[in-house]
């Protein structure tokens, strides 16, 4: 177990190193920050200073060797824009990201789950069939249109909740205040719609391929109740693939914001990696990336360790 | 007596009571929040705008961009290089300390030396200020500057007492300034929130609280105002123009601003990289071709269809509000004839072949704009190619010089042409700092002259004409570039909010108020 965990210390480690490289290099290449950072009118000696001032006057390799220095005293830069610390500023909006992907995460997976159960149950008959549809729609609808039209209904014709911002919050969290809950309901429910509509597929074509075992036969047979036939037995085992994609999906998930956030102007990272992008602000752009792979790793070795305790047949080796 | 003491007494604590119960709130959506509360940091019209709510200045430009006095009361200009400046008394800064010249002295060696300063450009022909007494400053000017009013306008004063030998991170994170609001909170990404500062020298502001959000994506900037969480919104999208004017609830607001966009042309390679001709010259190098690309655009219909009409053909580089405008000078009309003429004329009767680079999400439809040049310059026998991008690859791109041909904007900050005569017309000259942007590197030396000599002109007429003469040279007689048209701002609000906007697209909430209820 603790030999299973440091291999896969030392492999996110080799991980990050290659993104940092990769994303450094994409982002040399792709433009000159200063050009979008010094006024118009400035002059060419105004140009040279800020190159120096931020680090930009050396080749490719002398750049990215100073980035590794500061980054093994835990530097990682400072924003060129922002003239902050990159990861501060990466931090400071990662909660408001987490936070959604969070929701909408516990959304799908608390209905989904059980709506997947009902639809493989129910397989043909008209309970199924409709859920099935839905999950069909849900799939196929793009998440900007979703949004857009959930706030042309429940803001712009209704009313009833504000069409975008980040509402009251509370020990790092919206989701603690009455106004911070009405700002999430649309955002969530947008970004969990594909989720949800993903893990009710999933659960249901998982639960109809276990309905057929041979276990499940003689759970009946044993004459368990039905419900316990179909979650104890039946779900138990359709669970251990779900649980993979699910791990996934989450990190997908806070990718995802992206365009979510940007519908309803939500604080988060989403937003930030956009216009850092579009002003070749690379401190940030690494940070951000560093961050999410991070996070990528460790949702991984948590899915690996839920499995022993879902599965008592996988062992780590 | 006693009675009617009591009686007003209550009443007025009715009032306050009345007055702290529906404190007034502006709520505006902006396009682009503020990239830093430093207001040194960027010369850029989002932060600017926000920041000139906090911070002020000697003098102000009013909405029509004419100079007039802010936390200077008066000045004079003894010698042509010597400006003293009359500092106002009994001006107070947001934490309570006082405003006096060492202030404005302290501001103004932060703004010109401090090393992440985004204005040095701005005052660098502002050599010092020293201070003569507590409330008078004298200015010196490297030559005669007619500019230094307008420039003078850049420099939002700080308070020494509070900022000396404060950290840049510190300076930052504490906005504070004299102006009619002070900084409360900046959740990043989300809001700014402002309160009226009581001891406002012009008065208390109309509005208790003032809250900026940053609404990038302009369908959620309209969904906002449509369903009401804001008050005030910039930037509406030209498409969006029509549901807003038909909503009862909302006022809709339009000015002409200050942008031109237009074309520049490669103008000093022989052989262009980007260009196909038959003889495999460089084509723009001919002033002939050069006006048939400008008789040949049909910009009405760019104005109609890519524009909504929210646009105004442009004849010459500024506006008609900015200092430099020529009244004589018209955009001629579009007539392919006198283009197809032209470029006979010229040695090219079956045209060439050309890429005109443009970003994609830099202006106002930009991409848009550079099909329809394409699809007009295709009925003269040009054919071009658009080569749209973003606008980090897309200016990384023609400071390289490598393009042949490409759509740009130039905002004339400050309401005076000289700023984009010197970036962008005037010949590359590194050393002296002018034509950086001038990636065509169209040269006349008889522009640079003209336009040299009104830099140090202090009669204004005198510079007015000079001004006027150099751009009928650089654009009547050289063709040197192609303007197109000027951007029109556009705004929406609610019905009560009674808004005026300025020409400099800034939003100052003192200049805003309320119908009352």
């Amino acid at each position: 177990m603790l030999r299973f965990i440091l291999d896969r210390l030392f492999h996110t480690f080799l991980v990050l190193l290659a993104i940092s490289f990769i994303t450094f290099f994409i982002m040399y290449k792709a433009g000159d920050p200063v050009q979008l950072l010094l006024p118009p009118d400035a002059t060419q000696a105004q140009v040279v200073q800020m190159r120096h001032t931020l680090g930009l006057d050396g080749s490719f390799l002398t750049q990215y060797r100073s980035f590794l220095v500061q980054l093994s005293h835990g530097n990682l830069g400072t924003s060129f824009v922002y003239g902050e610390p990159a990861l501060k500023v990466v931090m400071e909006r990662l909660p408001a990201t987490l936070e959604l992907a969070v929701l909408a995460m516990l959304l799908s997976i608390l209905i989904g789950i059980p709506l997947g159960v009902i639809a493989a149950v129910n397989a043909g008959k008209w309970k199924g069939k409709a859920i099935m549809l839905f999950s069909l729609a849900g799939i196929s609808i793009p998440v900007f249109w979703i949004g857009m039209v959930l706030v042309l209904i429940f803001s712009v014709l209704f009313d009833l909740l504000p069409s975008s911002g980040r509402g009251e919050v509370y020990l790092f969290t919206s989701a603690l205040t009455w106004d911070g809950i009405r700002h999430l309901i649309m955002p969530v429910v947008t970004l969990a719609l594909f989720q949800l509509a993903r893990i009710i597929r999933l659960t249901q074509s998982g639960m109809r391929e276990v309905l057929t075992q041979d276990y499940i036969k003689f759970a009946r047979a044993r004459g368990l109740p039905e419900h316990k036939v179909v979650y104890g037995h039946g779900l138990r085992n359709a669970l251990i693939p779900l649980v993979t994609v699910i791990g996934l999906q989450f990190g997908q998930l806070i990718a995802f914001t992206i365009v979510t956030e940007t519908i309803f102007a939500w604080p988060g990272t989403g937003k930030l990696i956009i216009d850092s992008i579009q002003n070749l602000d690379r401190p940030v752009v690494v940070a951000y990336l560093l961050v999410i792979a991070l996070i990528f790793v460790v949702i991984n070795l948590i899915v690996d360790l839920l499995y022993t305790l879902i599965d008592p047949r996988m062992r780590l080796v | 007596m006693q009675r009617v003491g009591s009686l007003l007494g209550s009443v007025i604590l009715l009032l306050t009571f009345q007055i702290t119960l529906y404190a007034k709130i502006l709520t505006v959506g902006v396009a682009s929040g503020a990239l830093s509360m430093d207001p040194y940091a960027f010369e850029e019209l989002a932060t600017i705008s926000i920041l000139s709510n906090i911070f002020e200045a000697p003098v102000t430009l009013d909405r029509d961009l004419k100079v007039r006095p802010a936390l200077a009361s008066s000045w004079e200009n003894p010698k042509p290089t010597v400006w003293i400046m009359h500092l106002r008394k009994n001006v107070h800064f947001h934490n309570g300390s006082g405003f006096d010249a060492d202030d404005v002295v302290f501001s103004f060696d932060r703004i010109k030396h401090w090393a992440r300063s985004g204005f040095r450009g701005e005052v660098a022909m502002i050599e010092s200020a020293e201070k003569i007494d507590d409330y008078t400053v004298r200015f010196t000017t490297r030559k005669p500057f007619p500019l230094f009013l307008k420039k003078l306008s850049r420099l939002r004063i700080l308070d020494k007492e509070t900022l000396a030998g404060k950290t840049d991170d510190w300076i930052a994170n504490h906005p504070i300034g004299t102006g009619p609001y002070r900084f409360v909170e900046w959740r990043r990404g989300d809001r700014i929130v402002l309160k009226a500062h009581p001891k406002y020298w012009k008065g208390k502001p109309y509005f208790d609280d003032l809250i900026f959000k940053p609404l990038t994506d302009s369908a959620t900037r309209v969904a906002a105002i449509l369903s009401g969480i804001v008050d005030l919104i910039n930037r509406i999208p030209t498409m969006d123009t029509k549901r807003i004017r038909d909503h009862k609830e909302l006022r809709f607001f339009k000015r002409p601003g200050l942008r031109l966009i237009y074309l520049q042309m490669d103008q000093h390679r022989k052989h262009s990289p980007y260009i196909q001709t038959p003889d495999g010259k460089n084509p723009l190098l001919d002033r002939r071709v050069r006006q048939a690309l400008y008789y040949g655009i049909d910009e009405v219909a760019i104005v109609r269809y890519i524009m909504s009409g929210f646009a105004l053909p442009a004849g010459q580089l500024s506006p008609e509000a900015v200092y430099g405008y020529d009244p004589t000078i018209k955009r001629p009309d579009y007539d392919p004839q006198k283009a197809k003429a032209l470029l006979r004329e010229a040695g090219y009767p079956d045209g060439f072949t050309i890429l005109l680079d443009t970003p994609n999400n830099r202006y106002v439809n930009d991409a848009q704009i550079a099909e329809a040049v394409a699809v007009s310059l295709a009925k003269i026998g040009i054919h071009v190619k658009v080569n749209a991008m973003p606008k980090s690859r897309f200016f990384g791109q023609i400071s390289r010089l490598d393009t042949s041909f490409f759509l740009v904007g130039w905002e004339n900050v400050g309401g005076d042409a000289g700023s984009m005569m010197s970036s962008c017309i005037h010949s590359y000259d590194s050393k002296r700092g002018y034509g950086r942007y001038n990636y065509g590197r169209f040269s006349d030396p008889r522009f640079d002259r003209l336009f040299e000599s009104s830099q140090e002109e202090m009669d204004a007429d005198k510079r007015l004409a000079l001004l006027r003469k150099a751009q009928r040279i650089a654009l009547v007689e050289d063709q040197g570039v192609i303007p197109l048209h000027f951007q029109v701002d556009l705004y929406a609000a609610k019905q009560s909010i009674r808004f005026t906007p300025r020409l400099d697209g800034q939003i100052r909430a003192f200049e805003i108020t309320e119908e009352s209820p």
